[in-house]
């Protein structure tokens, strides 16, 4: 029937015309697939949130993970094989990742998977790459992936864990009969984090007089602030990451909190004390995996900076970046001394590397693939003690990695 | 006849009967389903498309049909892909089991938020669903000795499953896909059984004009109620089928983000059709999957998309297809 009003339309798709319309676009769609060739480059996947609130923490990784990706090629790959890095956006979504990991696994037919920035992230990611029996080197801060539970032989964690950095700052920080009190991002990374202060705490013997949650991505943190102040603690632990990160101190700063105690922080960020100030971050104290400034103490990070600096345009890597670098340039060098990317060779390879690529001697934990290294503590300088635009921390202290920074194998689960 | 007439009947076989005959509609969409993962850049596409499609199909019964907005799918999808998890990796059941009892849960879940959500009409239905299934979201975040909180819930992967006597290796992407198509299949045909039965002409009448369809003597509060819990069901299958093909469940499943998406697919391919749903998820997908390959800023132009549809497409891809061939009219 004709809606009354509307044109009488002649039909003009004939059934020819239609098939053919119909099969050239199922070809289009379907081209990246067949162009898919068997060829022998080493493919590593990286999922990482490119979209989201860690975006710029993102960008940073991606580009050390290029890096690292440029300079085996620059020697001729692994045996003679060129390196690939298929660069994935997992939208800090678990679903997302575990969907970009199945692709990457059953179409690109990549050798390994590195990445992933949020605890759920990187668990969803190593959920879908155990079971295939693909190596992942996780590059996102968590206690969890360490527990037996979520272990298998083929996950490695490259970062460091929330029990090493709050152990770390707490250690240079907290002094017997301290007061402390925690505001803490109520997700799995500030529940791990909290825990690991209490734990430190209790080893210190320092008190704790309050804690206060916080929801994830909050923007108002001026009704915590006073409820903070009224505990009257001599150390605040704000155990959160990201922008959350700088709204809260920016906002703690505002109420005169630094007046009254210290802040502490669980990772101290690049990215977020460039976006605040140094005004707002002066005296904060935190840990960190990497700082470019340690190029004076360690020759490795000197080397990392400059073929950093080379590649992008003189600009200096960041903290997450050097996880980026360090996560995959590791890998690359287990693929090396296992001459190719045969899974197993590749694991056991990882299992015996002694690394060396941004900060010191690095290697992985037998039990859990936890990877062994040194601990940054860092105090966010004041403006006039600042020699450049990229002078933001003094070192406090470098922690040499030591099995001791860490939870036992059998406090994880694992059979020792 | 002339060429005329039979190529019109060719084109009509083609177009038409999707959405023009009963028994037909459910062979044709199951036929393209068949064809989906060939047609499609990656399998884990095409699997997300059968699943978002299942899920949407489900929602399409509660909004193109009975007209009824809702703002809390999520719930749903997401309690069948929790319990379904839970079921497996804690009570150690059978998959095909788990599924079913997820699918028994999410309809008891959906009686309990109908019940409450169907006293209201319009603006206030839209906002009771949502908070209620933001209630489920933060039941889900706090009791993560169950669920896994934040991190997602994980140790359930079923690698292996066995058909009659046939052990089919899960882990392969193509086997995955035909073994969920036999859900999607068995969703597509109950919905077509509720769309062809009397009661599917009730809520297309409580749709069309609440009042007549009380006047002339439905019960339309148990109809709005009853099309809830069906809706409710079909959309778990989906979060069933999620959970078999991740082996995790994200907490974001749950999260009203994930119901505002179900909406956008439904108008994208066209509220109100047999199959729209499944071409407004594949649309919704392709277009994330290809432009965030392209561009980090792919939000802009799958925004921007999707506003040129409501502005010039409202009837959505599938609606617009069905409306312009004159001969394939949809059944009004």
């Amino acid at each position: 029937m004709q809606k009354a009003g509307s044109k009488p339309t002649e039909l003009k798709i004939s059934r020819r015309t239609a098939l053919a319309g119909l099969s050239a676009g199922a070809m289009a769609v379907a081209m990246p697939r067949l162009g898919r060739a068997a060829d022998d480059t080493v493919r590593i996947g990286f999922p990482t949130p490119l979209t989201g609130p860690f975006a710029a923490e993102a960008r940073d990784q991606v580009k050390c993970a290029e890096l690292a990706v440029k300079l085996v090629n620059d020697k001729g790959g692994i045996g003679g094989r060129k390196v690939e890095l298929l660069v994935r956006d997992d939208k800090l979504n678990a679903g997302e990742a575990a969907t970009r990991t199945l692709e990457l696994i059953e179409k690109d037919k990549v050798h390994a998977v590195v990445g992933a920035l949020s605890s759920a992230v990187q668990l969803a990611v190593n959920e879908v790459t155990r079971a295939r029996g693909v190596i992942y080197v996780s590059i996102s801060q968590s206690d969890t992936i360490n527990e037996a539970k979520d272990f298998s032989k083929y996950t490695f964690h490259e970062a460091l864990n929330p029990h090493m950095t709050t152990a770390a700052v707490a250690q240079h920080t907290f002094k017997k009969g301290m007061k402390v009190a925690h505001l803490v991002a109520d997700y799995a990374y500030g529940h791990e984090m909290l825990r690991g202060f209490k734990r430190a705490q209790a080893a210190i013997g320092a008190d704790s007089v309050g804690e206060i949650l916080h929801p994830f991505g909050a923007a108002d943190y001026s009704t915590f602030m006073p409820r903070l102040m009224s505990m009257r603690p001599d150390v605040l632990c704000i155990s959160n990451f990201g922008r959350d990160q700088a709204n809260a101190i920016k906002q703690a700063v505002d109420f005169g909190v630094k007046q009254q105690m210290k802040i502490v922080v669980p990772v101290l960020l690049h990215n977020q004390r460039l976006a605040v100030g140094a005004d707002v971050f002066e005296g904060v104290v935190g840990g960190a995996n990497y700082y470019w400034g340690l190029e004076t103490q360690s020759k490795s990070a000197a080397d990392f900076n400059g073929a950093f600096r080379a590649a992008n345009g003189g600009a200096i890597p960041t903290d997450y970046g050097a996880y980026g670098y360090s996560g995959v340039a590791s890998l690359l060098q287990a693929m090396q001394a296992a001459g190719g990317t045969d899974t197993d060779k590749v694991v056991d390879a990882l299992e015996k590397l002694q690394y060396d690529l941004t900060k010191g001697p690095q290697h992985y934990r037998k039990c859990d693939h936890q990877s062994v290294q040194s601990v940054l503590v860092l105090e966010s300088k004041k403006k006039s003690a600042m020699a450049n635009d990229n002078d933001l921390f003094a070192i406090l202290a470098n922690d040499a990695g030591s099995e001791d920074m860490l939870r036992s194998c059998s406090e994880l689960g694992h059979a020792t | 006849m002339t060429a005329q007439s039979n190529r019109a009947a060719a084109t009509k076989s083609v177009f038409g009967a999707l959405d023009r005959f009963g028994d037909q509609r459910v062979l044709l969409s199951i036929a393209i389903l068949i064809a989906l993962p060939w047609l499609l850049p990656s399998q884990a596409l095409a699997v997300n498309v059968l699943i978002y499609g299942v899920v949407v199909m489900g929602y399409n019964l509660l909004f193109g049909y009975t007209g009824l907005l809702s703002f809390g799918q999520a719930a749903f999808f997401g309690c069948g892909a929790y319990v379904t998890g839970i079921a497996i990796g804690r009570y150690g059941m059978p998959w095909f089991a788990a599924v079913a009892s997820a699918v028994v849960v999410s309809t008891i879940l959906a009686a309990v938020i109908g019940v409450i959500s169907t006293r209201t009409r319009g603006i206030y239905f839209s906002m009771v669903t949502l908070a209620l299934a933001q209630l489920v979201y933060y039941v889900a975040l706090q009791a993560s000795s169950f669920t896994g909180g934040e991190n997602g819930l994980r140790g359930f992967t079923v690698d292996r499953i066995s058909l009659f006597g046939l052990q089919i290796n899960f882990l392969d992407p193509l086997n995955k896909y035909y073994v969920l198509m036999v859900f999607a299949a068995a969703a597509l045909w109950f919905q077509s059984r509720i769309l062809n039965s009397p009661f599917g002409a009730v809520i297309e009448a409580i749709r069309e004009n609440e009042q007549r369809a009380r006047a002339c003597g439905y019960d339309v509060e148990r109809s709005k109620l009853l099309v809830f819990m069906l809706s409710g069901s079909i959309s778990a299958l989906g979060g069933c089928m999620l959970a078999l093909h991740l082996s995790i469940v994200p907490l974001d499943i749950l999260h009203y983000q994930t119901s505002g998406m179900i909406v956008m697919m439904v108008l994208l391919g066209g509220a109100r059709s047999f199959f729209g749903p499944f071409v407004g998820a594949a649309a919704f997908l392709i277009l994330e999957d290809v432009i965030s390959l392209w561009t980090p800023h792919w939000q802009i132009f799958v925004g921007a998309i999707f506003i040129l549809f409501v502005l010039f497409l409202p009837k959505g891809i599938w609606g617009t297809l069905l409306e312009t061939l004159p001969i394939a009219r949809p059944r009004r």
